[in-house]
């Protein structure tokens, strides 16, 4: 599913990542975890393919496509989706709105129809209440004046409404309460399936309890230092990152 | 090329020395430094290849009763040209035009119908419209294909306890300069909107004077226009507990210039005037130009005014979160620029005219 080789990012000529290798096969949930400033941010940023990060060496192979060749909306289109850490507001448009034209946009690309009002109120309608949102939520302008929490719901009424086959969380948790938390990660755990993958980008293994990764990796100074499964996290949560990194 | 409109030949021998001085001094053809037309350029003769549009008016026709100008009277040069009641300096563009035209009266308390359409590049004259009943009235402004050089005026007096509400569609013109003066009498309301798009060298003005109570809202919409647009605006509060709110925005691009100076200014017995004024402009590349300036004169204390001008460029961020989501940036673009502007259109009452006005912009927006 997701191929990354010997990966070297800079921005602005500073070095972000710096040698990276990570395989995420199809059904796969994996957690990436690390400390502040260790590159998990820019390593999603960089799959999702936000421009000013420069590739300096590696590859991206992602459904047997170079990633790197794709523009950021083919990436989506494609079935990469980004869970962002701070969603962005868009005042002036509707998310209902926004939800319905990302929908028809992907299925423009795949050569599908598009869907109609009835056949999406539905499906909003539906997924939203699996999250446990409010559609009148659906009405206002995309994050203006949303909660924390709501922002972050609302990226994964994104997600469970686009159907990923690749989906990257970048620090889904943070912001949120329990409850929200658990909401969040059911949605999570309703779209895992063997066609399915995820990277769960995390500083904490609270977020792990709910959403149980097959593999764990540990990321440092840009590079992955350490692998291991659901283990490692609570290994991690014990010892803390700076003695993990150092046995590495 | 230089433009020097020829006035002269309209300057007769019964013309005041005030008038005279106004042809003279403050004419923003000859001077154009003449702060209030700072921006405007009439000095110089703007043309471009561009062919503009011409728009589908049927179905607006279908929903409005077009009207004719009713009687026209002659006018009183002496008396209404030395009559200025702005606590500004006197318009050019007014003066000019009630020298050049005759003005036609039009009351619209004679006309039964909801909504009201007048093309006015149709009409050589000035227009005054008279409104002194209560009922509701939606009176649409047409201004299209316009080569007329020189100035025109409306004027609207509206009546103690009368609502009116204006929708001036300023399309596609190759010159425009339109002066718009309401007076409105205690406890009435004016709600303007004018849309402004595909125009190559416009200049519209706006001066209104408010009395006891009344609410006067202006919005404005710039859109793909070429060449020079400029919108100028005084908001006078003479009296105590009026409000005004005036927002414009423009979205600029294709090397064109777009200017909003507006001042809003509150008498010093004017105590509880409410006034706000916003401009804003999207500027789309790097050739074209936006010019905001927004001024305040107030005299009285106790009041609550404020004003805001930004000029910005569509967000990056935006448009990636956009294109995260599988939107192209084309589309990313057009859903941005339509957030943009969607407060101006939102802002007609009628459903109708809304949704007419919907699809016109629409269709003007690259």
């Amino acid at each position: 599913m997701l191929e990354i080789k010997n990966l070297h990012v800079s921005i602005e000529e500073k070095k972000i990542i710096k040698g990276l290798n990570l395989s995420i096969n199809k059904g796969e949930v994996h957690a990436l975890m690390g400390p502040n400033g260790s590159g998990k941010s820019t390593l999603s940023y960089v799959l999702s393919g936000k421009d000013k990060y420069e590739i300096d060496d590696g590859t991206i192979e992602y459904n047997e496509k170079n990633l790197l060749d794709l523009d950021v909306d083919e990436r989506a289109n494609e079935g990469l989706f980004l869970a962002f850490q701070y969603p962005m507001e868009i005042p002036g448009v509707q998310t209902s709105f926004f939800l319905k034209t990302a929908i028809n946009s992907k299925r423009k690309y795949l050569g599908q129809s598009e869907m109609d009002a009835l056949e999406f109120a539905k499906l909003m309608k539906l997924k939203a209440e699996e999250l446990n949102i409010n559609t009148e939520m659906l009405k206002r302008d995309l994050n203006v004046n949303y909660s924390g929490g709501e922002k972050k719901k609302q990226e994964i009424l994104q997600m469970s409404m686009l159907s990923p086959k690749m989906a990257i969380l970048d620090e889904t948790d943070s912001g949120l309460d329990i409850d929200a938390l658990r909401i969040v990660s059911e949605g999570v755990n309703k779209l895992r399936s063997n066609e399915n993958s995820f990277l769960v980008i995390t500083h904490y293994q609270r977020l792990l309890n709910y959403i149980k990764p097959d593999f764990v990796h540990i990321i440092a100074d840009g590079r992955i230092v350490k692998s291991g499964d659901y283990s490692l996290a609570l290994e991690l949560e014990e010892k803390g990152y700076e003695e993990i990194s150092k046995s590495a | 090329m230089e433009l020097t409109l020829n006035f002269d030949k309209i300057q007769s021998d019964n013309v005041s020395k005030y008038v005279k001085t106004i042809l003279d001094k403050k004419n923003p053809y000859k001077n154009f430094k003449i702060e209030n037309y700072k921006y405007a350029q009439l000095h110089r003769d703007i043309r471009s290849e561009t062919l503009l549009r011409d728009i589908d008016i049927s179905e607006l026709l279908k929903i409005s009763k077009n009207i004719s100008p009713l009687s026209s009277n002659p006018v009183d040069l002496a008396s209404n040209l030395n009559q200025w009641k702005y606590k500004n300096d006197d318009s050019f563009f007014r003066v000019s035009s009630l020298l050049k035209r005759d003005t036609s009266s039009i009351n619209l308390d004679f006309i039964d119908y909801k909504n009201l359409f007048l093309d006015i590049s149709q009409i050589n004259n000035n227009i005054h419209f008279l409104k002194s009943s209560k009922n509701e009235t939606n009176l649409i402004i047409m201004n299209n294909k316009s080569k007329d050089e020189y100035p025109k005026s409306i004027f609207f007096d509206i009546s103690n306890n009368t609502n009116l509400n204006v929708i001036h569609f300023n399309i596609s013109n190759y010159k425009s300069f339109l002066y718009f003066e309401s007076n409105l009498q205690d406890n009435s309301h004016l709600n303007f909107v004018s849309f402004q798009s595909d125009n190559i060298h416009t200049r519209n003005e706006f001066y209104a004077s408010l009395n006891l109570e009344c609410n006067f809202d202006l919005f404005g919409l710039n859109i793909n226009n070429y060449g020079v647009n400029d919108n100028y605006s005084f908001i006078q509060h003479l009296k105590p507990s009026s409000s005004s709110r005036e927002i414009f925005k423009s979205i600029v691009e294709k090397g064109a210039i777009t200017n909003f100076q507006g001042k809003i200014y509150v008498d010093s017995i004017a105590q509880k005037t409410d006034g706000y004024q916003m401009s804003r402009s999207l500027l789309l590349d790097d050739i074209s130009k936006a010019n905001n300036k927004p001024e305040l004169e107030i005299y009285a204390d106790d009041v609550k005014c404020s004003h805001g001008s930004t000029v910005s460029k569509l967000d990056e961020d935006q448009i990636y979160y956009f294109k995260s989501r599988g939107i192209d940036s084309e589309m990313a673009k057009k859903i941005l620029k339509k957030a943009f502007i969607a407060e101006i259109i939102d802002s007609i009452k009628d459903d109708n005219l809304c949704d007419y006005s919907n699809k016109i912009i629409e269709s003007l927006l690259t």
